[in-house]
């Protein structure tokens, strides 16, 4: 059993000054007159949020406001890897027949990002609705987790810590949450352990077009595509993903195969990195008007990672390698499916596509939102989850509780 | 001719103080066991060179390269401000000399025609008037402060260049980004640009319509052992290879802040291509330093040179796209060097659909930064190209690279 201990996080003086130095001493490249978000982040942009981390940031704050949560470390060992350290907010609902529930963040995310849903989740009174016990880890390299020292650490890896965690939990059964890793993660998960995992939500759906193998859903699909009988909102999600693959590739082709050369950038520079993750916040959001502060939070996250944030990338890499490299799986079975479609998704795709993937159970349109949809509209994201999981939705009674 | 001024480098002291102190705080990330160069620049490397180059001693490299003469001229391109072009102008003494523009890429630059002039001005072959400029944006020159400065652009600013220092009519080499501006050049200026020698080979397989005998070629005949491997090279860069080449091209202004902000993330940036790039040529330290120095101490600074990948990849309705410049290009007779461990390495029968191709070199080594790992064989390229015999033998009109007329006629009596 992992030994598991109460966690309370702690700024290091030492790292801040470092980092009140470094963005004292940046040096900042020019700007064409002319170019906007299109070329990357602006600069007039990076310089603000520069000079606010440097001088305004209430890191006290960030402190406390991490601390608030319950925060917890357990040791976990991955097949075939040393024992790392996860990190994890563990909040239990007052029900014991409540549904434990993994949310799973990804990049450039943290486990901050269960912050909102948590009130809107452990909220006892309402009737109908769904009670979870949320269980939000940092992944391994990253937020406060361990880094991995050595290679092959894949999204089956990633799968196995995490299921190793909800078990040291107690929780035999469980649901999964999750958008970009997270939900690449439970994809895994739900492959390698479908006794345990039984139950996926995914703000991010990697659906693909229906195989001529099911004429079924393939004719209904090829006339729809022909005539393009997409609704609105899938044609727009259809322009946007091409769109994204067009202009917004080269942070993933870099990672995928680069992770160590663009480390130093990540490392060495904080208006680098700041850069580097801002420009992800404003482009895979529904127009969030981030504050400094948030940006500076999430950026932080980062920089004061345990791994540091060069780990954090590895993922990628290590995510086309290994036994579930990240384009395998299509139709999961065993494992019941919410899809949440949020149209500033970096893709979004039709909805009948989404039935490629698994027995989808509960479905959901939402008129706003993006990539971080928990930190965008948090609202949204906890009213699927108490639906899909409430009396007459789709996954009810699908966790078996008992032992709780 | 007047505008024209000699030039020295002569950086800051302060850039130089402000390059050491951030080495000296430099922070590295970790790296998983066993990498190699698999996932990157590896640590130790990375590490000792940053070490390094904060000891290094970049007066003397400055005092090195000032021995080779440089200058300085205004050239306006349409469209654009005034722009202070840099550029190396080794002037031959033989009066017919061919004018030779040399265009470098990314992340060269200038220094890469260095290791040519002194094999190029070597009795026994055609003899060249050199110029090698900085690009806008790169080396010493002017940076660029608007967008839309792309293909058509650069071309402007090199003819611009050579038009201003007498030359009416020209030949080029280039690789890299000097493939695409020597191409674009011999494009939108064929009557001055009379020849292009390139070694970054981009084309398409011939077509029936457009090449039938290169296609018929093709067809018949099966892919070399060689040629093969050129396609795993290929395809090797397409899928491994590109990383770099996205985000510039895509998000130019978000990767400029961390090079331009620590020296590491330059450093390891680029050294990752003199490795990835070459044919294990064995690079000195002080060839790295004095490579990378120049994006560093660059005019631009190091943030802004490759906005050209973005430039291109958003070509202006007037200019010229990429795919343009990889099909065939009339009247400019070409020179083309094949390099086994080149970034694009295509068959023959592809590579001939470019132009009318006069001059062909197979050689057995060698990668992607042709003048410098392989002067000998680019100097070898050029005089036999150009010189007597050659497929471009007196192609500039009156500078047949000798001053004397290559058949020995009597003397007038």
């Amino acid at each position: 059993m992992a030994a598991i201990q109460k966690f309370q996080f702690q700024n290091s003086p030492g790292g801040v000054a470092k980092l009140r130095e470094k963005l004292s001493q940046t040096l900042f490249p020019d700007e064409l007159e002319d170019a906007t978000w299109d070329y990357g982040v602006p600069l007039q942009d990076v310089k603000r949020v520069a000079a606010y981390w440097r001088d305004d940031f209430d890191w006290k704050k960030f402190e406390d406001r991490i601390n608030k949560l319950p925060n917890y470390k357990a040791s976990v060992t991955v097949d075939g890897f040393d024992p790392l350290e996860i990190h994890f907010v563990h909040k239990r609902s007052s029900k014991n027949n409540a549904i434990p529930l993994l949310f799973l963040h990804g990049w450039p995310g943290s486990f901050l990002e269960v912050e909102k849903l948590l009130p809107l989740l452990i909220n006892e009174k309402q009737s109908g609705g769904a009670s979870f016990h949320i269980v939000a880890p940092s992944l391994p390299n990253h937020g406060f987790s361990s880094g991995v020292k050595s290679r092959g650490f894949g999204l089956s890896q990633y799968s196995e810590a995490m299921h190793k965690l909800m078990l040291s939990l107690g929780y035999d059964q469980f649901a999964c949450a999750g958008g970009d890793w997270g939900m690449c993660i439970g994809r895994v998960m739900s492959q390698r352990f479908p006794t345990s995992l039984k139950v996926c939500y995914y703000s991010l759906v990697p659906s693909t077009p229906p195989s001529p193998a099911t004429p079924w859903t393939f004719v209904p699909f090829l006339i729809k595509h022909l005539l393009k009988m997409y609704t609105a909102a899938e044609s727009e999600g259809l322009a946007r993903s091409q769109e994204f693959q067009k202009t917004g590739m080269g942070y993933y082709q870099l990672q995928t195969t680069r992770p160590q050369t663009i480390g130093y950038l990540l490392a060495d520079s904080p208006v680098g990195l700041l850069a580097w993750i801002y420009e992800k916040l404003r482009d895979w959001t529904d127009n969030y008007p981030w504050t400094d502060e948030e940006i500076c939070t999430w950026v932080s996250m980062y920089w004061f990672s345990t791994a540091g944030p060069a780990a954090s990338v590895r993922l990628y890499y290590e995510s086309l390698r290994g036994e579930f490299p990240t384009k395998s799986g299509g139709y999961v079975p065993h494992v019941k499916l919410g899809l949440a479609y949020f149209p500033k998704e970096i893709f979004r795709l039709p909805k009948a596509w989404g039935s490629s993937l698994g027995e989808v159970v509960f479905e959901h349109e939402h008129e706003r939102g993006g990539h971080f949809a928990s930190w965008e509209v948090p609202e949204g994201v906890a009213g699927d989850l108490q639906v899909m999981f409430g009396k007459g939705g789709g996954a009810y009674g699908a966790v078996k509780v008992d032992k709780n | 001719m007047s505008a024209t001024q000699p030039f020295q480098i002569s950086v800051p002291q302060e850039k130089i103080d402000t390059l050491k102190s951030k080495l000296s705080q430099a922070e590295f990330p970790d790296e998983l066991a066993a990498s190699g160069w698999d996932l990157g620049a590896p640590l130790a490397d990375v590490k000792r060179l940053a070490r390094a180059w904060e000891n290094w001693d970049w007066r003397q490299a400055e005092e090195r390269l000032n021995k080779v003469p440089q200058y300085t001229t205004p050239i306006t391109v349409d469209g654009f401000h005034e722009l202070n072009i840099h550029f190396v102008w080794q002037k031959s003494e033989v009066k017919n000399a061919i004018p030779l523009l040399f265009v470098h890429g990314w992340p060269g630059s200038f220094l890469e025609v260095l290791p040519i002039l002194p094999l190029l001005a070597a009795p026994g072959g055609p003899a060249f008037h050199i110029v090698a400029p900085s690009l806008p944006n790169f080396g010493f020159s002017s940076g660029v402060k608007t967008r839309g400065f792309g293909a058509k652009q650069y071309a402007e600013t090199c003819h611009k260049l050579m038009l201003s220092l007498g030359y009416n009519e020209y030949v080029t080499q280039g690789g890299d980004w000097g493939f695409y501006i020597t191409r674009a050049i011999g494009y939108f200026y064929p009557s001055h640009c009379r020849a292009s020698h390139i070694n970054m080979l981009r084309a398409d397989p011939p077509t029936f319509l457009k090449h039938p005998t290169l296609a018929l070629q093709h067809k018949l005949a099966p892919y070399s052992q060689k040629e093969k491997d050129g396609f795993a090279r290929t395809e090797w860069f397409g899928k491994e290879g590109r990383g770099y080449f996205i985000e510039q091209a895509t998000k130019p202004q978000t990767l400029a802040y961390a090079l331009n902000d620590s020296p590491v993330a330059l450093l390891a940036w680029i050294y990752e291509k003199l490795h990835d790039w070459t044919d294990s040529h064995p690079w000195t330290d002080d060839e790295i330093f004095t490579w990378i120095s120049i994006y560093y101490f660059s005019t631009a600074g190091p943030g802004a040179a490759h906005r050209i990948y973005y430039e291109f990849m958003h070509p202006r309705p007037d200019s010229i796209s990429r795919e343009d410049l990889h099909r065939w290009i009339p009247n400019v007779k070409l020179g083309l060097a094949y390099n086994p461990k080149e970034l694009s390495v295509l068959p023959k029968s592809w590579c001939r659909t470019l132009g009318p191709v006069v001059f062909e070199s197979f050689n057995e080594s060698g990668g992607h930064f042709y003048a410098t790992e392989k002067p000998a064989f680019l100097a070898r390229d050029l005089r036999t190209m150009f010189g007597k015999g050659g497929g471009a033998f007196k192609v500039v009109k009156g500078k047949s690279g000798y001053d004397r007329t290559p058949r020995a006629y009597p003397a007038k009596l």
